[in-house]
């Protein structure tokens, strides 16, 4: 407990002093800000694009697909805000930088993970709130009590799945030098989550439920309000499956760089 | 006194992919893998005692950087002892992390953005500092060096040289019983060189904080160690004091001498005078313009007595005394163990 508390003051130490000085580059913080909203306005007119030529689409309507869509943005948050220094991984092998996180009384995932934190994020966050409780109202889903407990369980939930395959996707870098694809590969595959699994063909389906897990992100969770009388059963048990996998993608994660031997210097 | 660094027949082997020439070679690489072992650490065994500042040398490859990752826990040693202050680096790399400080030449530890305070305080908490000895400390640094304008400097905007001063302050502000420096002063120019000399001789000295230094300089051997280990293809072939090492060569000086007189005189004197001095100095004598320059060795012939002996001669216009570099008696040890 003393040590989670230890490890809290420091993270939250350097995130505010990341954010300061991010800020202080201010151009790049505007443009950034402006490119996350027109990237989701185009993610979104897209969207908008598919359901004026398909009133449904595998037994949704565009109230229930805007659902799915809004929760995996807000489930997508935690890695882009949070995890986003996984994607310089690949330089800092590379280059022998890594070396430098090795030298810190500091678990070494925790120390490298905590240096960024991005902000632009949070416009996806907005977005995807704005889609939530559109969508939510539409549908007359109701929100009591109830609805928050389950809110808090399955967000977290999905949150945990999207990051542990980004974790993974990032360990590669460890063991196969250069290897930006894989990383860059599995985060395409994020573009489907916000898609819901049934609609694709068998093959594809459950290579999305159980080899990139993303059907677990959006498609899954959302079960739990838009069909509360029909949740599949795996639901149920998919927060310790979030933890297990991260814990999965942790352990690969500090495998791979206590391999690391970095460049002769 | 128990060292506090022991190295005991350490060996780090390293499995490289055989890499064939060429297209053609390229692509069979992709499909077939051969490996070659690569020894870059043989059978190595140092003991340092705390406070000791050590001159880690050796020419590039020499595997000085594998050695000092295996003393700072980023690599597990293929066989052999490495015990850093009663602790196995890599097994217990975060615990060992407090007590070590470490700065790779030009590749900067501190946060790129952050002016050199905010990473100072950052660093406070990772180490949980307390303030009497944070505060204690930056006293102690303002009493050295002239750190005050740095502080509000982001990294990024500062030279190489303000970056590897702030590099070296942050790596002993937690007081670290050992530091290691690979290569600090690459690429500084002269007075930095020297205020990072004064800087770590100053904390050695009232810290006693132990230094363990790689450098291809030897302005930082002669400013700072007073014992060094040489290594060469993972091969430990020198440990001992930095006076030995000038013995270990005898002790050459050279002597120059110019005479009075125009430069027809000294001409004819210095021609009789150089096929004297060959008769009974078995060292190298030669004549450079006006000057003649004679390598001796103390052992045998004194300078004095070499001085005294030319002044009979004819009266000397000019003269120096040169001792022999550190840097050449160096150079003579790489090359001797290249047989």
């Amino acid at each position: 407990m003393k040590k989670f508390k230890f490890y809290m003051r420091i993270y939250i130490k350097i995130l505010v002093q990341d954010i300061k000085s991010k800020m202080s580059y201010r151009e790049d913080f505007f443009i950034s800000v402006i490119g996350i909203i027109f990237t989701n306005l185009a993610g979104f007119i897209s969207f908008g694009i598919i359901f004026e030529n398909f009133p449904s689409l595998g037994g949704w309507n565009y109230y229930e697909m805007l659902f799915f869509y809004g929760f995996s943005l807000v489930a997508i948050t935690p890695m882009q805000c949070l995890f986003d220094n996984n994607w310089n991984l690949r330089g800092y092998i590379y280059t022998g930088d890594f070396i430098k996180y090795c030298f810190r009384p500091l678990n070494l995932f925790f120390y490298y993970i905590s240096e960024i934190f991005d902000i632009k994020g949070l416009g996806q966050l907005v977005f995807g709130v704005i889609m939530l409780q559109y969508s939510w109202i539409h549908l007359e889903l109701g929100f009591d009590f109830i609805t928050v407990i389950e809110l808090l369980i399955c967000l977290p939930t999905a949150s945990l799945f999207m990051i542990a395959i980004m974790n993974l996707a990032a360990a590669t870098n460890f063991f196969i030098l250069n290897s930006g694809y894989v990383m860059v590969t599995v985060f395409k595959f994020t573009d489907y989550v916000r898609y819901p699994n049934n609609i694709y063909n068998n093959v594809i389906k459950n290579f999305f439920r159980y080899i990139v897990p993303i059907a677990f992100v959006s498609y899954f969770p959302s079960r739990v309000f838009l069909t509360p009388d029909d949740i599949p059963p795996i639901v149920y048990v998919s927060p310790i499956l979030g933890m297990l996998f991260f814990y999965i993608s942790y352990r690969a994660w500090m495998f791979g760089a206590s391999r690391y031997a970095g460049t002769g210097s | 006194m128990k060292p506090i660094i022991s190295l005991n027949n350490v060996n780090k082997e390293f499995k490289l992919v055989k890499r064939h020439e060429g297209l053609k070679g390229s692509i069979h690489d992709l499909f077939t893998r051969e490996y070659n072992i690569i020894q870059a650490v043989n059978n190595i065994s140092i003991q340092v005692m705390p406070g000791e500042i050590v001159g880690y040398l050796g020419p590039n490859g020499a595997g000085k950087s594998t050695t000092i990752k295996m003393m700072t826990g980023v690599l597990e040693p293929t066989s052999g002892e490495v015990l850093v202050d009663n602790i196995i680096p890599y097994k217990n790399r975060t615990l060992h992390a407090q007590k070590i400080g470490v700065v790779f030449g030009q590749r900067t530890q501190l946060w790129w953005s952050l002016p050199l305070i905010e990473s100072f305080k950052i660093l406070k908490d990772i180490y949980q500092i307390s303030n009497a000895t944070y505060q204690d400390m930056m006293k102690f640094y303002e009493s050295i060096v002239d750190i005050e304008p740095l502080y509000h400097k982001p990294v990024r905007q500062m030279s190489l040289g303000q970056r590897t001063l702030s590099d070296i302050l942050a790596a002993f502000l937690h007081n670290p019983k050992v530091v290691f420096l690979d290569e600090p002063t690459i690429g500084l120019d002269v007075s930095m060189k020297s205020k990072i000399h004064d800087l770590i001789n100053a904390v050695n000295r009232e810290k006693e904080t132990t230094v363990i230094l790689t450098t291809h300089d030897i302005s930082d051997v002669d400013a700072l160690c007073k014992r060094i280990v040489i290594i060469d293809k993972g091969k430990m072939i020198y440990d001992e004091g930095i006076d030995s090492l000038k013995k270990h060569f005898g002790a050459y000086r050279t002597i120059k001498v110019k005479f009075e007189g125009d430069n027809n005189l000294r001409l004819e004197l210095n021609r009789q005078v150089v096929k004297k001095l060959q008769e009974f100095i078995s060292d190298k004598v030669t004549i450079e313009e006006d000057w003649i320059s004679i390598l001796t060795n103390e052992k045998d012939k004194s300078a004095m007595d070499i001085l005294n002996y030319l002044q009979t001669i004819h009266s000397i216009n000019d003269m120096q005394i040169l001792d022999i570099s550190t840097e050449s008696v160096i150079k003579k040890i790489y090359e001797e163990d290249i047989d």
